[in-house]
């Protein structure tokens, strides 16, 4: 039984990458497709943010603009207590604007990794996406099987010198390039918190998980959850939209 | 017995000298012992009255587990219920309402993490001393708005001083963002960095407000009129507390609220007991020796004694009464000294010229007082009296091998 398993894990291997040898799968290609493929050339989206703890709940709903690796915009769109704040994110910098008190305030290094409007992501899960891709060593660890998809599992450590926060990440990636999960180890390679998606659904010719949902490691009913209402992809986006002028509108 | 007293008494005064030098020596480390015991302990009320003063209070009332993450959610609901409890208790010199957030503070092209606290400028006055730092501009008044004080280290990073805006963002009680600008009024420094570079005060209504707090606080700090009474206290108010049906609250003493205070009152303690046994020691071998010194020179006495049909456990005694008058004399005298002295500073105080500076940051005048408690003055001279006694017998039990015909040889 143990055979056959192996037999058609090779089978469905063969016919999947008949062109690709396994074992030549290299992991920052693996990464580097899927975030391609996650974030596009530029996206427009819709989504509601659900930070769950045990004792409450509050949802935020938002829109968002992405462009490339590196430039992206949220805007709050409920509730109205909170509408038109926005996040404006170029390279490694972040800037909040309130329209309360109208001002904008470019976030300091240090903040970085506090977390973001209260929720388990990071500001530097924000900012930082890129980082994942660049400031990583990627290497392939394992190959599994689920649904009828390889699962590759790649793990990730920080090259020397890289300005990152966590010891390694883990990546649990679908043969289609299709992001699963993602682990964040400290560096005594405990694991701290864990992001999983779900709902893969197809937009505009390419595959996109619809929930994200990061948890800490250890909480119980402790999660953040980032549910997609809509996402269409783009070529480009017009640069006047990553800019701060726009950022208060 | 009677008649061995009396010999005693007899040989003590038979070398004036010697025994005065013993007495001394005795006398003189009980006297240093009973004050510096009194200083240190003194000196530790001055730290924590200083250090509660600047920020946490004896006590507090907070959410259960707000100490540990200050999370924004663990509130006191309704503080005034607490306030009611609070005013019935005996011992309490003030208390008044905080509330408190992580926030972005910026300034335009700088910004900073900073702690937001909301406080209640008339009764904080009296409470915290930062109002007595206040180095440019004035303190928060009562019914001010939109106005903030501002630590030094943090005014510099953010390049901003009195009259200039700042502004705040957080996130409020509920999850909403929080954010206001402030004008600042005032810029204080405490000498303590972590508090300069990152405290931000506002009106409590302000604070309300703007992080969708309604009524509630997060802590409610109390001073007590005396730090001995602060557990009292403590005790008192959590047994008020539960019987009102307050619950999900806990009361803080400084002791949990200033963890790294009382580590570093521990070891001074510590170093200080060191250097109190050394004392100890050296003044129980120069009473050892003086008895030895005693014993030899006094050989043929105590030969003739015996010949004379003393028994070695009656020269023994004698010894022993002996040493004993001399250091309960010594301790007795230097004890009642030591008193005298640190009742004089305790009234008095004593100045530190180098020390002005520092203490005047917080609030303090550049005076130490000495206080002197029933530990501080029984304990050291208790010490001499057991340590001396053990160190007399030797030589006293040494006078059992005497041969009387040898020692009058």
């Amino acid at each position: 039984m143990r055979n056959g398993n192996i037999l058609f894990v090779v089978i469905v291997a063969g016919i999947l990458f008949s062109s690709v040898d396994t074992h030549a799968l290299d992991g920052y290609d693996i990464v580097q497709r899927t975030f391609h493929q996650l974030r596009g050339k530029a996206s427009v989206s819709s989504l509601d943010m659900t930070i769950h703890r045990p004792a409450w709940q509050r949802t935020v709903s938002m829109k968002a603009w992405t462009r490339g690796e590196k430039e992206s915009l949220i805007r709050i769109t409920a509730p109205a207590r909170d509408e038109g704040n926005a996040t404006l994110k170029r390279g490694r910098e972040m800037w909040i604007y309130n329209p309360k008190v109208n001002r904008i305030i470019k976030l300091p290094p240090s903040m970085m990794s506090q977390a973001w409007m209260g929720s388990d992501f990071s500001n530097n899960d924000l900012a930082k996406t890129d980082s994942v891709l660049h400031d990583y060593e990627h290497t392939l660890e394992e190959v599994t099987e689920q649904d009828g998809h390889k699962v590759f599992t790649v793990a990730s450590v920080p090259k020397p010198e890289a300005p990152v926060v966590w010891g390694m990440i883990k990546l649990r990636i679908r043969d289609d390039d299709v992001l699963l999960a993602e682990e964040f180890y400290d560096e005594d390679m405990e694991l701290v918190k864990a992001m999983t998606c779900s709902d893969i659904g197809q937009v505009d010719g390419q595959l996109f998980p619809f929930s994200w949902k990061m948890a800490k490691a250890g909480a119980v009913d402790e999660y953040t959850l980032i549910e997609y209402q809509e996402i269409s992809f783009k070529e480009t986006l017009p640069s006047s939209i990553f800019s701060k002028a726009l950022l208060r509108k | 017995m009677r008649s061995e007293i009396i010999m005693a008494w007899r040989n003590m005064w038979r070398n004036p000298r010697r025994s005065g030098l013993t007495m001394a020596a005795i006398a003189f480390a009980c006297l240093l012992l009973v004050f510096m015991l009194s200083f240190q302990f003194g000196g530790y009320e001055t730290m924590i009255n200083a250090s509660v003063k600047v920020n946490s209070g004896h006590l507090q009332v907070q959410a259960k587990g707000y100490q540990d993450n200050h999370e924004m959610r663990l509130v006191v609901d309704d503080p005034r219920q607490v306030a009611g409890l609070l005013s019935q208790i005996n011992g309490i010199n003030s208390f008044s309402f905080r509330a408190e957030s992580f926030s972005l503070a910026s300034s335009g092209r700088r910004t900073y993490g900073v702690a937001v606290i909301g406080i209640e400028p008339e009764k904080e006055k009296a409470m915290s001393t930062i109002s007595d730092v206040v180095r440019q501009g004035v303190y928060l008044a009562g019914k001010d708005r939109g106005f903030a004080l501002i630590g030094s280290l943090l005014a510099k990073n953010l390049k901003i001083g009195v009259g200039d805006e700042v502004t705040l963002l957080g996130q409020g009680r509920d999850g909403s963002v929080a954010a206001t600008v402030s004008v600042v009024k005032g810029i204080f420094r405490t000498g303590i960095d972590e508090l300069d570079r990152n405290t931000v005060q506002i009106p409590l209504a302000d604070f309300q407000e703007v992080y969708a707090m309604d009524q509630a606080v997060h802590q409610v700090i109390c001073l007590a009129d005396r730090l001995s009474e602060v557990k009292d206290i403590a005790g008192t108010l959590r047994q008020s507390m539960a019987e009102s049906g307050e619950e999900g609250l806990v009361v803080l003493d400084w002791t949990q609220l200033l963890p790294g205070l009382v580590q570093s009152i521990q070891m001074d303690l510590v170093s200080g007991l060191i250097m109190y046994l050394v004392l100890v020691l050296v003044v129980a071998f120069s009473i050892l020796n003086t008895f030895l010194m005693a014993v030899f020179e006094r050989t043929r006495e105590f030969g003739l004694l015996m010949a004379l049909g003393s028994t070695p456990g009656r020269l023994v005694r004698l010894l022993l009464l002996e040493s004993m008058g001399l250091t309960v004399l010594g301790t007795v005298f230097g004890t009642l000294l030591g008193v005298l002295i640190t009742l004089y500073f305790q009234s008095h105080g004593i100045e530190f010229p180098g020390a002005e500076e520092m203490l005047n940051q917080y609030g303090l005048s550049g005076r130490l007082y000495p206080s002197l408690s029933l530990l501080s003055c029984f304990a050291g001279p208790l010490l001499v009296l057991l340590v001396t006694f053990v160190s007399a017998l030797y030589p006293a039990l040494k006078v059992r091998k005497l041969k009387p015909v040898e020692a009058m040889g």
